[in-house]
């Protein structure tokens, strides 16, 4: 009893150092909706990140462009050529939703990895990634799935539902699957990615504070740039995939 | 076990009535990794960055320096093309005016040769015509003449005799010395 004790109080030293929280949220009631306040304050602040960043970028366009200038136009371009190289010639509508996921999903998983959240305290749960909570990445991979059957549809109006007999008739089952299978691999591989990323890191630094946590936490800030760019290419390949003709 | 259990709870409630606060400690809030992190990152990213940037900036900064050229040699091609036009339509102009004013000449001077040439012609009709006149009036007048010569001598041939004939001769010779007589 001695030791459960003594291993519980460990136990319990141990929670204080690391901090350690999965599946502790900060509630709030808005309009009978419980809302994660933790999740709503990151995204809010990766809002305000890009849209100041915006602000700031298009206040005063020269044709020759300066860093700041020169730097988004690098990023638009990077996104625009992504768009293209999946959706093919017709990218030109698509750009600022697959800019938007992208940017957004890169400055959240960033700012996870590099902004010291934790300095601020909050009454339940703790501050992170805004792509560390499921709802987060659901509600980002929702209306990838609802973008690409509004392209295909504008694109070939019901016809597009003959993809799902396309090549056998046989495969309709797998084809109505994969509209389900789409956005829940997309959110969950997201999910999946910076969560584990996040823990992984606070646990070794619950473990051993310094030094040791850095390889991972570049690691990590590498896993978190390479899932935004698998989220927004996976969505601009679904919406290439729905417009192109069948083959 | 009730204790392992109640640390399990209270995992499960961790301090419900706290409120927003900053925490202090510096190991838990991992900010020397992160900082190091941050560092090493804008190390690093930094020149990799405006190494981008730069080359980006120098492209378009040769792009837009050889669209001017281009547009500057576009300018200048168009510039020559009008002087050229200028050129052409001036000459154009003038071969016009000339060649006007030739026509006129040409013109003028073709009635005026013509004139000639009608004046001429009613010249020659006058003068066919009064040469045809008067050698119509010289043939009736020779014609007449020889009538009347023929006459003379059918009248000489039928009615001449000696006498007559003596009467004649010394009538003319009267005459003939008559005329000599006047005329010396």
């Amino acid at each position: 009893m001695n030791v459960i004790l003594c291993s519980s109080n460990m136990l319990k030293g141990l929670y204080d150092i690391s901090g350690v929280e999965v599946g502790q949220h900060l509630y709030w009631q808005i309009g009978g909706f419980q809302v994660h306040a933790q999740v709503l304050i990151t995204s809010w602040v990766v809002i305000a990140i890009l849209l100041g960043s915006v602000t700031v970028a298009v206040r005063n366009p020269q044709t020759i462009p300066t860093n700041g200038q020169n730097f988004f136009e690098y990023v638009l371009e990077f996104i625009r050529d992504l768009s293209k190289t999946q959706i093919g010639e017709e990218y030109g509508p698509w750009v600022p939703f697959i800019g938007t996921m992208f940017l957004f999903i890169f400055v959240s998983n960033w700012s996870g990895a590099l902004l010291p959240w934790k300095l601020i305290e909050l009454p339940h749960g703790e501050l992170a990634a805004p792509t560390n909570d499921i709802n987060t990445t659901v509600a980002l991979a929702l209306p990838t799935s609802v973008a690409y059957f509004y392209a295909g549809l504008t694109k070939k109006g019901l016809g597009y539902f003959g993809k799902y007999i396309q090549p056998t008739p046989i495969l309709l089952p797998i084809n109505i699957l994969e509209d389900f299978t789409k956005p829940l691999s997309l959110s969950f591989r997201l999910f999946g990615n910076i969560l584990a990323d996040e823990l992984v890191v606070v646990v070794l630094v619950s473990l051993v504070p310094l030094v040791v946590p850095i390889p991972v936490m570049f690691l990590g800030l590498f896993t978190s740039g390479i899932q935004a760019l698998i989220f927004a290419t996976l969505a601009a390949a679904y919406i290439g995939e729905s417009m192109e003709g069948h083959h | 076990m009730k204790n392992i259990t109640d640390s399990f709870v209270s995992l499960g409630h961790w301090p419900f009535a706290g409120s927003f606060g900053f925490n202090t400690d510096i190991l838990a809030t991992n900010l020397i990794n992160l900082s190091v992190v941050l560092g090493v990152l804008i190390f690093f990213g930094k020149g990799v960055l405006s190494d981008l940037l730069d080359n980006r900036r120098q492209r378009i900064l040769s792009t837009i320096r050889n669209s001017e050229e281009l547009r500057r040699g576009a300018l200048e091609q168009l510039e020559k093309a009008r002087a050229r036009l200028r050129k052409v339509e001036m000459e154009a102009d003038e071969y016009r005016v000339n060649g006007y004013s030739e026509i006129e000449r040409e013109k003028m001077n073709l009635i005026n040769a013509t004139y000639e040439n009608l004046e001429r012609l009613e010249n020659y009709k006058n003068e066919t015509l009064h040469f045809e006149q008067q050698r119509a009036i010289n043939q009736v007048r020779q014609r007449v003449f020889q009538q009347a010569l023929q006459g003379a001598l059918g009248t000489l041939n039928n009615c001449l005799n000696s006498e007559l004939h003596f009467r004649t001769i010394s009538a003319n010779i009267g005459m003939l010395g008559a005329m000599k007589e006047i005329t010396d």
